[in-house]
């Protein structure tokens, strides 16, 4: 998957990307895969768990486009997030 | 009426403690800062904010509605409970950019993301409308409470309405959030086993799955296995038009915040995660279990059509679920179903008695009354918030016949005219607090005109409620378009810091701009970015 992004710099992670775009599409998928999956399984019809399969590989196909990109995101706004919580704290009290 | 054996009261009584020893054992955590009272410290890992979004999405009236739309409609009434696949988009978007704003409430990331009098007008009056619906939903969830205790135990409506919520007020008391989630992973490891026990119970009761579908055969009603038995494109009960507008609420309005009333306790659990990527797991999984807990829900519900399939009253089937629990698992569970239940109940109590404290503790106590208080301060302003809460709750739940269609009104107005500026909020750096004002304003006098008046008069016909959506929508959009346009756009300076901190999706490029030329970002490609 040479079109997927794997390995990520700080500034890139923070721009939105084709990355994000097939995380949007894939998660929502995957939701209404299981949904219905789940729900003609449990009425022992063959196609249910063929969703249900389905659904569980677009998940995690899901976890492997974005995964990469949240945790570079995630590194990153952790070393700033202290000077964000000051400043959060000074408009709330409103010490202009 | 169902009667507790000794074990049943054992298995009631060890979850009762079991909850309340979680408040206690949390007790000193609770107290070290108003982030602890209300966000546990913002150091959770994704599962205990997801097992919370489960939990507290598992309401005491949940299986009574969702029972109620698969009696009535088959497994096309599925489709009625998908609109929390919102966090489908969310959790890789708003939630995102929620939690790096690291506001503490809706409220309070409003007032980061729109400047001037507009942006605290708007805060003093979100806060305001969420304390007062967190008390709504209480008294809500508390008197489905009673109700269930009494057709159960023939206990009188304010038994279970007062004496459960109040054992919860001690942990919510106690340690705030660190309570609630810690209670909520209990919850709903306990819940999710019940649930899937009962309702495995209730299939094997109905015949098995087989034995489900041929006596629907043989009952002539098989579509009711269908999930995509529509009545036609714009015609019957259940047309295309309605679930293709179903979709777009609950997918598209992931993008936006606040486009579900579930948003807002969500908001909560996002703040509360470790890092932004623990805050994006944590939603979408809770989620999906939210979604698979009601196609188990909808299977066990078709096996009590089967078994009682002419009931008529609404108020009666809509208890399908709890009978199945209670009239067909065998002596001793009963207890454990009972706890179940408590479980689902507490759960839903607790974070809606901590949601409205932090509103009145931080958007309206600290913001505006005591902008200097102290930490422990805040702490017992929380705490007496709270306890205001479950007192409130408790006059609202004991009149809540009168005032709930008038209020489930209330929730769908807020729902349709405010849903594009929940989304243009997030994507829209042009969109203001006057515009988002202004479309609230003229949502409340647009649905009345459209949904009631209007029609009474024969001045235009009864709609059907997916196009009462889409004309709120068109018609607030004439309102809020123009006073976007008509008034000034936020503070440059604000927004860049806005920008700056949570890195909104959509159309933000002139505060890109301004930012890059402030030396604060290093101007690279970003498609579709203004």
């Amino acid at each position: 998957m040479a079109w997927i992004r794997r390995k990520w710099t700080p500034e890139a992670a923070e721009e939105w990307t084709r990355e994000d775009l097939i995380a949007c599409i894939l998660s929502p998928l995957a939701y209404f895969l299981l949904s219905l999956g789940l729900l003609h399984a449990l009425l022992l019809q063959t196609w249910g768990y063929f969703l249900l399969i389905l659904g569980v590989l677009i998940s995690y196909a899901m976890y492997v486009v974005i995964d990469p990109k949240l945790r570079t995101i995630s590194e990153e706004f952790e070393k700033k997030q202290a000077k964000h919580l000051e400043e959060l704290e000074r408009i709330q009290r409103w010490e202009e | 009426m169902v009667e507790l054996t000794l074990l049943d009261w054992f298995w009631l009584l060890a979850f009762l403690g079991l909850m309340v020893a979680s408040g206690v054992l949390f007790y000193r955590l609770g107290k070290r800062s108003q982030a602890d009272f209300f966000l546990a410290g913002r150091g959770l890992p994704w599962w205990l904010p997801a097992s919370s979004v489960y939990a507290t999405h598992t309401a005491t009236d949940t299986p009574m509605w969702i029972t109620g739309i698969v009696y009535q409609h088959g497994l096309r009434g599925i489709w009625y409970a998908f609109f929390s696949a919102w966090c489908a988009i969310s959790a890789f978007v708003s939630t995102r950019i929620f939690r790096r704003s690291l506001a503490y409430t809706q409220a309070e990331w409003q007032s980061l993301r729109f400047s001037g009098l507009g942006s605290e007008l708007l805060r003093g009056w979100m806060a305001g409308w969420s304390v007062f619906m967190n008390m709504f939903v209480l008294g809500w969830v508390g008197i489905a409470m009673g109700k269930i205790c009494n057709v159960f135990f023939n206990w009188p409506e304010w038994v279970g309405l007062i004496v459960f919520s109040s054992v919860c007020a001690i942990y919510v008391l106690a340690a705030g959030y660190w309570g609630v989630v810690m209670a909520d992973f209990q919850q709903g490891v306990i819940a999710l086993a019940v649930i899937v026990i009962t309702s495995l119970w209730g299939i094997a009761a109905a015949g098995g799955p087989s034995g489900i579908v041929s006596r629907l055969d043989a009952m002539g009603e098989s579509w009711r296995l269908n999930p995509f038995a529509f009545t036609g494109l714009f015609t019957g009960d259940f047309p295309v038009a309605w679930f293709i507008t179903m979709m777009v609420i609950a997918i598209v309005g992931g993008v936006g915040m606040g486009t579900s009333i579930d948003w807002y306790p969500e908001a909560q659990r996002i703040q509360s995660a470790k890092t932004v990527r623990d805050a994006s797991y944590a939603i979408w999984a809770g989620t999906i279990l939210v979604l698979l807990r009601n196609s188990l829900w909808a299977v066990a519900i078709l096996g009590f059509y089967v078994l009682y399939p002419n009931i008529k009253s609404a108020a009666e089937y809509e208890m399908g679920w709890y009978r199945l629990g209670f009239e067909y698992l065998p002596i001793g569970m009963v207890g454990c179903f009972f706890a179940a239940i408590l479980a689902i109940h507490l759960s839903t109590i607790s974070t809606h008695l901590n949601l409205g404290a932090v509103y009145a503790t931080r958007d309206l106590y600290h913001h505006y009354v005591n902008p200097q208080a102290s930490e422990a301060k805040l702490v017992w302003v929380g705490r007496f918030s709270t306890f205001l809460l479950l007192v409130g709750s408790f006059i609202y739940g004991l009149m809540m016949e009168d005032i709930t269609s008038w209020l489930i009104f209330a929730l769908w107005i807020m729902m349709a005219g405010v849903w594009l500026p929940n989304i243009l909020q997030v994507v829209w750096w042009r969109f203001n607090a006057w515009g988002y004002l202004a479309s609230w304003i003229a949502n409340l006098g647009m649905s009345w005109l459209v949904v009631w008046i209007l029609p009474h008069y024969g001045l235009i016909p009864e709609m059907p409620d997916y196009l009462q959506f889409w004309a709120l929508m068109a018609l607030g959009t004439l309102i809020f378009l123009p006073v976007t346009y008509l008034t000034p756009p936020d503070d440059m300076d604000h927004l860049v810091k806005y920008y700056i901190m949570a890195r909104p999706l959509g159309w933000w490029g002139p505060v890109r701009q301004a930012a890059i030329e402030r030396g604060l970002m290093q101007p690279t490609a970003q498609p579709g970015s203004d």
